[in-house]
């Protein structure tokens, strides 16, 4: 196993925001995350980068605990993240974000910008590497997220809602992006709220609700599991 | 290629010209050098870091008392003085950055913590007998002796804190062009979103603190040896953490030539409007402060910030 979390809990004060839930990641394996909102989705992401703490559970990234590391140390072990809301450095230009990424495998400047050219180009925005972040659009910042994490030669990479706000040929480009990382042999954890998206790059879907766990299986399974039908029709009612 | 013939001239015109100056001239092109060195060392931590220091005095303060001290008490050269200096600055600096960033503070807090130590420090100063309190401590005036850190006439001065300012900006062009240099960046541009990119935040925060608290503590040492004269209130007083943050700000933060910059223009202004206004006290820092809110409203990235955009439009 590449990623597992064991019965998992995150408390903050008296609200319980991820209850008991377990998942794991395959090497190889697209994983999905889903679930209404508020259901803590983004929490487990924290929890799995070191951006909180579990208050009980374990998580093993490649079978060594990673509870207690800090983010950066997470990263260096081979998980890294994007941002739901995206966090450019955005005085710095594009190419200057994805090199920060890159060091994280080198100390050489030349080495990082190498790699960052090699994954602007690879992610579709090598003709803006010499823009300031600040000047991106929702698209491209999404991208220049990927880009980032990427650039960390990730063995798992986490993305936060990637396609959130895109319309729906800038979402067929990023599924296609998704599908090409994962052919580079990186693993992939994805919170989504595109069900067309979710159901057809993901081989397995854990569904959470009210911070539990209430279903896991195939895209089809889930899509027929009656609990999560309930949940989400719940939502909408 | 404009900006490096421009470049050559001024640094050309900085080693040839102040023979030739006027004494006052001298003083001020001095005190220009100090200011822009003491900038660009607050700049390493507070400019790219993006670690807003008010304490800088502390490490300033250090600096001087530690070479003047060692001198005075052991006979030791302030050539070697200034490097003890540097490296116990640095040491407090790493000590009170771990305080600081191991339990989060950031911003604000960051700055009020630092204006803090500095002020304790002060404090201990003006209450320790043994290093002159209140009074402070005088370096004797005796014959020029060069390895001694004594010189005959102030043209010397000049030469050794224009060798060191210009090893300070040569410092933060290496530093831009680092590994170091690019995680500094990315923690002040977003923490959380560095970290995640994997820079080790407290410990990249923590080596811009002892580099930028070395270099303030090598300053802290040129002044007393340039003066004669420390005291707490001069040391490690608001002032000087005041003075090296404005000439970054108001010259470019997080800029290599940014602090310098500053110090060229603020430096004149202040003694300028010192001279204008004679006789009515405290006019003249209002004109300085005047001086001073037109640039921060006006050029929110400071001189180099202004300079790129015209070089690029």
């Amino acid at each position: 196993m590449l990623l597992e979390a064991d019965n998992v809990s995150k408390r903050f004060g008296g609200l319980t925001a991820v209850n008991r839930v377990s998942l794991s990641v395959d090497a190889g394996e697209i994983v999905g995350l889903i679930g209404p909102n508020g259901a803590g989705k983004t929490t487990v992401f924290h929890l799995l980068s070191g951006f909180h703490a579990p208050t009980e559970g374990a998580i093993r990234l490649k079978g060594a605990s990673i509870v207690g590391a800090k983010p950066h140390a997470i990263c260096r072990r081979g998980l890294a993240r994007t941002f739901q809301i995206v966090q450019p450095f955005v005085n710095l230009t594009v190419l200057e974000n994805v090199m920060v990424g890159a060091f994280n495998r080198t100390d050489d400047v030349g080495v990082a910008r190498a790699r960052a050219v090699e994954v602007l180009d690879f992610v579709g925005l090598a003709a803006r590497r010499d823009a300031p972040a600040r000047e991106l659009t929702l698209p491209d910042r999404k991208r220049l997220e990927m880009a980032r994490g990427l650039a960390t030669r990730p063995e798992l990479l986490l993305l936060d809602e990637v396609m959130s706000g895109l319309n729906p040929t800038e979402i067929e480009a990023i599924i296609g992006l998704i599908r090409r990382i994962h052919a580079q042999g990186v693993s992939l954890l994805i919170i989504e709220h595109v069900m067309r998206a979710i159901m057809a790059l993901s081989q397995r879907i854990v569904v959470l609700h009210h911070g539990e766990k209430i279903a896991e299986g195939s895209p089809a399974e889930v899509s027929r599991d009656a609990t999560v039908v309930e949940a989400y029709l719940g939502e909408e009612g | 290629m404009a900006a490096e013939a421009l470049g050559a001239i001024a640094l050309g015109l900085l080693l040839v010209a102040p023979p030739f100056l006027p004494p006052y001239f001298l003083e001020i092109l001095i005190s220009v050098m100090l200011f822009g060195y003491l900038g660009s060392a607050w700049n390493v931590l507070g400019g790219y870091a993006g670690q807003f220091s008010f304490g800088h005095a502390a490490y300033f303060g250090i600096g001087a008392y530690t070479s003047t001290l060692l001198f005075l008490r052991l006979g030791v050269s302030p050539w070697l003085g200034m490097f003890a200096g540097g490296g116990l600055a640095a040491a407090f600096g790493l000590a009170a950055g771990y305080l600081s960033f191991r339990y989060g503070l950031r911003g604000p807090y960051f700055s009020l913590v630092t204006l803090a130590f500095a002020e304790m420090l002060r404090v201990v100063a003006v209450n320790t007998k043994a290093v002159g309190s209140s009074l402070g401590l005088v370096i004797p005036t005796r014959e020029a002796a060069p390895l001694s850190f004594v010189f005959g006439g102030k043209l010397s001065y000049y030469y050794v804190i224009l060798a060191m300012a210009l090893g300070a900006v040569w410092i933060t062009r290496r530093l831009e062009r680092s590994k170091l240099g690019y995680a500094l960046r990315a923690i002040r541009e977003n923490e959380d979103a560095a970290e995640a990119a994997g820079v080790d935040a407290l410990g990249m925060k923590l080596r811009a603190m002892a580099l930028s608290s070395f270099l303030t503590a090598l300053g802290g040492s040129f002044y007393a040896q340039y003066f004669a004269y420390i005291d707490p209130t001069i040391t490690f007083g608001p002032a000087v953490s005041i003075q090296g943050l404005l000439q970054a700000i108001v010259g470019g933060a997080g800029t290599v030539l940014g602090p310098l910059l500053g110090a060229f223009v603020l430096t004149p202004v202040s003694e300028l409007s010192r001279a204008a206004i004679r006789g009515r006290a405290g006019v003249d820092v209002m004109l300085y402060g005047l001086v001073l809110i037109l640039v921060i409203s006006f050029l929110p990235n400071g001189l180099m910030g202004w300079v790129r955009r015209r070089r690029r439009a």
